[in-house]
C-alpha cells in the first residue's frame, strides 16, 4: 500500500451531530478513500501533531466518513474535535486494522456483536454496509441516553444493556446478559469496547464452546 | 579509495539494509573497514524501539567522532525517522536519511563527494530497491520481503517510523534469493517488520514460503521472527520440508490475557499456547524462541507470573526480554499504571534466568540428535562455530573445515562460555 502524501490526507468536516452532551458524530468528506467496515482511522485537526484512533461509524458505500466520538474528561483530541465547525480541515491516516468480516461469511454467517459505549461504532458500520447480515447486537451502557442512534438497528436485533438505570432492554452488563443467554458454538463473535468487558467475554464465550478463531476483538481505552 | 564503516543497531531488517548498502559501496570501489577504525564515511543504521536503543544509537554516533572527527557521518534508520530534527541539530552529523530513502544513501554520498550538497529528502522514496547483499557481515543472507506494520500495538513506535505495511513483489524476492544462492549463500533468512502479514497480489506469506522452498539448490530457509496470528493449517505442513528450518521466533510479549488486550496484540494467550503446542505436537524438537516485554503499564505481579508460567510451559529456548519503555505518541504512553524501573529490572532478571534454564533444557533434549551445521566462523585455535537447522549455536574441533559449508554433526555436550553453545561430533564418525 502506498503512503499518502501530506496533501492527500486532508479532509473537510461536513457536519457535527451531537448525540448526548459528551458524545458526537463527525461527518467528514470521503475523497474516495476506501475502507472495510470495522477498520479505524487516525484522526486529528489538520496540522496538529496529535491524533487519535476512531473506528469508522459510516458504511462502506456512504459518500462520507463518520466517526463516533466521546469527549474524554482529561482528553485532548476529543475536546479539540468537538469545537470544530463545518468546513474545518481534518487529517486522516488509514484506514487501519483487521477487525473486519471475511466477505464470504457476510451472507452465510451468524454473528454476535458486543459493544460497550462508543464501541458500537464498527457495528453501526457493519450493519450499514451489509444490510442482510444476520446478527444480534448487545450494547452495554450506563444509561439509556447512551443508546446512540438505536433506530439504526431493528428492535429484535438490538439489546440495550444498562448498568445504571432500568430503562434498557436488560438491566445489567452485557456480560450478565451473555451468561444468561448463551450463543451457539457456530457464532462469529465481534467484541468492541473497554478491555475489561472483552476480557470477560472471551472467558464466557470459551465456556459456551465458541472456538477462539471465531472471536474477534477491538479494544478501546 | 575512500574508506567506509557501518554500524547496525536493532533488528534483522536493519542488518539486511546495512548488508545491502555495504554491497553497493563495495561494488562502487569503497573500502569497507571496521567501525572502530578511521574511515572517511560512517553510516549508522539506528534503532528507536526503546529508550535504550536511542541511547545506544547516540553513543554509536559519538564513538565514530572519537575515531575520526573529520569523517562524514550519515545517520539513518528508525531513529532518523523518530528524532529527525534533534539529529539534524546535533553537531557532527552530516546527513540524516529516513528509512524511506535509506536505499539512496550511496547516491547521496556520491553526490556529496562530487561537491554537491544533496538534500536527502530530494531523493525518491523506495523501500525495496537495495542491491543484492553479497558483501555481508553474515554467513546467512537476509532477504527483505516486506516493510512497515499496520498492527499499531499500543506500545510500539514502529508503525510511525517504518510506515504502513508494504510487501515486496514475489518475483523480486525469488530473483533476489536466486542471486544470493548463485553467489554461494546457503541459508536465507526472511526479514521484514511484520512478515506474517506479507501479501502481494493474492500471494500470502505461506504461499510465498512454499514458492521459495521450491527453488532448486542446496540451501535452507529460516523464517525467524514472526507474529503469532493468521496461520492456517498449511503453515504447519510447510515445516515438513527439509529446507525449512524448524525454528520460529514467535513474539509472545506477555502471557497475560489482560496485558495482551492492553497491548492490542492480535491474539490471545490461549491462542498462542494452542499454536505452540500444536507445533510441538507435530515436531517435538521444534525450537521456539520469543520476545517478552516486562513492566507494561498496569502489569500486576499476577500478570507477570502468567508470562513466566507460559514461558516455562512452552519451553522457549531463548527469551529476548525488553523492559517496557515509553515511546512518545503511542497509546500506551497515555495509559495509567506505569511501573517503576526497579520493578521492571527485577522482572527482567527473572525472565533472563528462566531463559537460561530453558536453553539448557532444550540443549539437553537435542543432545545426540543430528544437526546440519552451517559453519560461520573458524577461530585461530581451529574451533569452528555455526548454527544447526534448529538454531542451536554449535562448536566443533573437526579440522579442515571452511566457512559457509554445511556439516552434518551430532551435538553431544553443552559449552559454557561467553555464549552457551553445544559441542558436536562429526556425524560421519558416529556410525
Amino acid at each position: 500500500m502506498k503512503l499518502r502524501s501530506n496533501n492527500d490526507n486532508q479532509h473537510q468536516l461536513l457536519e457535527l451531530r451531537h448525540l448526548t452532551e459528551s458524545t458526537y458524530v463527525l461527518r467528514i468528506d470521503r475523497r474516495g478513500l476506501s475502507f472495510r467496515s470495522g477498520q479505524h482511522i487516525l484522526l486529528g485537526e489538520a496540522g496538529s501533531i496529535h491524533n487519535r484512533e476512531y473506528s469508522v461509524y459510516s458504511g462502506e458505500k456512504d459518500d462520507f466518513f463518520e466517526v463516533l466520538i466521546k469527549e474524554v474528561d482529561e482528553g485532548l483530541v476529543s475536546k479539540q474535535l468537538k469545537k470544530l465547525k463545518p468546513g474545518s480541515t481534518l487529517q486522516i491516516e488509514g484506514p487501519l486494522g483487521f477487525f473486519t468480516i471475511e466477505p464470504e461469511l457476510v451472507d452465510s454467517g451468524k454473528f454476535l456483536f458486543v459493544a460497550t459505549g462508543t464501541g458500537i461504532a464498527p457495528f453501526h458500520s457493519f450493519v450499514r454496509s451489509y444490510p442482510k447480515i444476520k446478527y444480534q447486537l448487545l450494547h452495554g451502557v450506563r444509561k439509556e441516553e447512551e443508546a446512540y442512534e438505536r433506530n439504526a438497528y431493528p428492535t429484535e436485533k438490538y439489546k440495550l444493556c444498562t448498568s445504571q438505570d432500568e430503562k434498557g432492554d436488560f438491566q445489567g452488563r452485557v456480560t450478565d446478559y451473555l451468561r444468561q443467554n448463551p450463543v451457539s458454538a457456530d457464532t462469529h463473535c465481534y467484541l468492541c469496547g473497554n478491555f475489561q468487558m472483552i476480557h470477560e467475554v472471551f472467558d464466557i464465550l470459551e465456556m459456551q464452546g465458541v472456538p477462539p478463531h471465531q472471536v474477534h476483538a477491538e479494544v478501546y481505552f | 579509495m575512500k574508506k567506509i564503516a557501518f554500524k547496525t543497531l536493532g533488528c534483522r531488517l536493519n542488518q539486511y539494509e546495512t548488508d545491502a548498502l555495504a554491497s553497493r559501496f563495495h561494488k562502487g570501489s569503497y573500502q569497507i573497514v571496521n567501525y572502530n577504525e578511521p574511515a572517511d564515511i560512517y553510516i549508522v543504521n539506528t534503532c528507536t524501539v526503546t529508550n535504550q536503543s536511542d541511547q545506544k544509537s547516540r553513543q554509536t554516533i559519538h564513538q565514530a567522532h572519537k575515531v575520526n572527527e573529520q569523517g562524514l557521518m550519515v545517520v539513518t534508520g528508525c531513529m532518523a525517522n523518530n528524532h529527525k530534527q534533534s539529529l539534524l541539530e546535533t553537531p557532527g552529523i552530516d546527513y540524516v536519511v529516513d528509512n524511506e530513502r535509506k536505499s539512496s544513501i550511496f547516491s547521496i554520498i556520491e553526490s556529496h563527494f562530487r561537491g554537491e550538497h544533496p538534500d536527502p529528502e530530494g531523493f525518491d522514496e523506495d523501500l525495496f530497491s537495495y542491491e543484492p547483499a553479497f558483501k555481508t557481515f553474515h554467513t546467512r543472507s537476509l532477504i527483505k520481503i516486506q516493510d512497515g506494520c499496520d498492527n499499531f500495538c499500543t506500545f510500539c513506535i514502529i508503525p510511525s517510523v517504518r510506515g504502513r505495511a508494504v510487501s515486496r513483489p514475489v518475483n523480486a524476492i525469488l530473483d533476489n534469493i536466486r542471486e544470493v544462492l548463485d553467489h554461494g549463500f546457503k541459508e536465507v533468512v526472511l526479514t521484514g517488520v511484520n512478515i506474517g502479514r506479507y501479501s502481494f497480489e493474492g500471494t500470502s506469506f505461506e504461499q510465498l514460503v512454499a514458492k521459495i522452498l521450491e527453488l532448486p539448490g542446496d540451501f535452507r530457509l529460516r523464517i525467524s521472527s514472526i507474529e503469532p496470528d493468521g496461520f492456517t493449517p498449511h503453515f504447519f505442513e510447510l515445516f515438513q520440508h527439509e529446507k525449512l528450518a524448524p525454528h520460529l521466533h514467535l513474539c509472545l510479549q506477555s502471557g497475560s490475557e489482560a496485558i495482551l488486550l492492553k497491548m492490542r496484540r492480535m491474539y490471545t494467550a490461549r491462542e498462542f499456547r494452542q499454536l505452540a503446542e500444536k507445533l510441538r505436537y507435530r515436531y517435538p524438537d521444534f525450537n521456539l524462541t520469543t520476545d517478552i516485554i516486562v513492566g507494561f503499564p498496569g502489569e500486576t505481579e499476577k500478570d507477570f507470573q502468567e508470562s513466566l508460567q507460559m514461558a516455562k510451559d512452552l519451553r522457549f529456548s531463548h527469551i529476548h526480554t525488553f523492559k517496557y519503555s515509553v515511546r512518545s505518541g503511542t497509546r500506551a504512553e497515555r495509559m495509567d499504571g506505569h511501573l517503576l524501573e526497579k520493578v521492571k529490572n527485577q522482572r527482567s532478571a527473572l525472565v533472563r534466568k528462566l531463559s537460561d534454564e530453558n536453553k539448557l533444557l532444550y540443549f539437553e533434549q537435542m543432545a545426540g540428535k543430528p544437526q546440519r551445521m552451517l559453519v560461520e566462523r573458524i577461530s585461530a585455535d581451529g574451533i569452528a562455530r555455526g548454527y544447526g537447522q534448529s538454531y542451536i549455536p554449535l562448536r566443533t574441533k573437526i579440522k579442515g573445515l571452511e566457512r559457509n559449508q554445511f556439516l552434518d554433526v551430532v551435538p553431544d555436550s553443552v559449552y559454557f562460555g561467553k555464549e552457551t553453545a553445544m559441542w558436536t561430533k562429526d556425524l560421519r564418525k558416529t556410525f
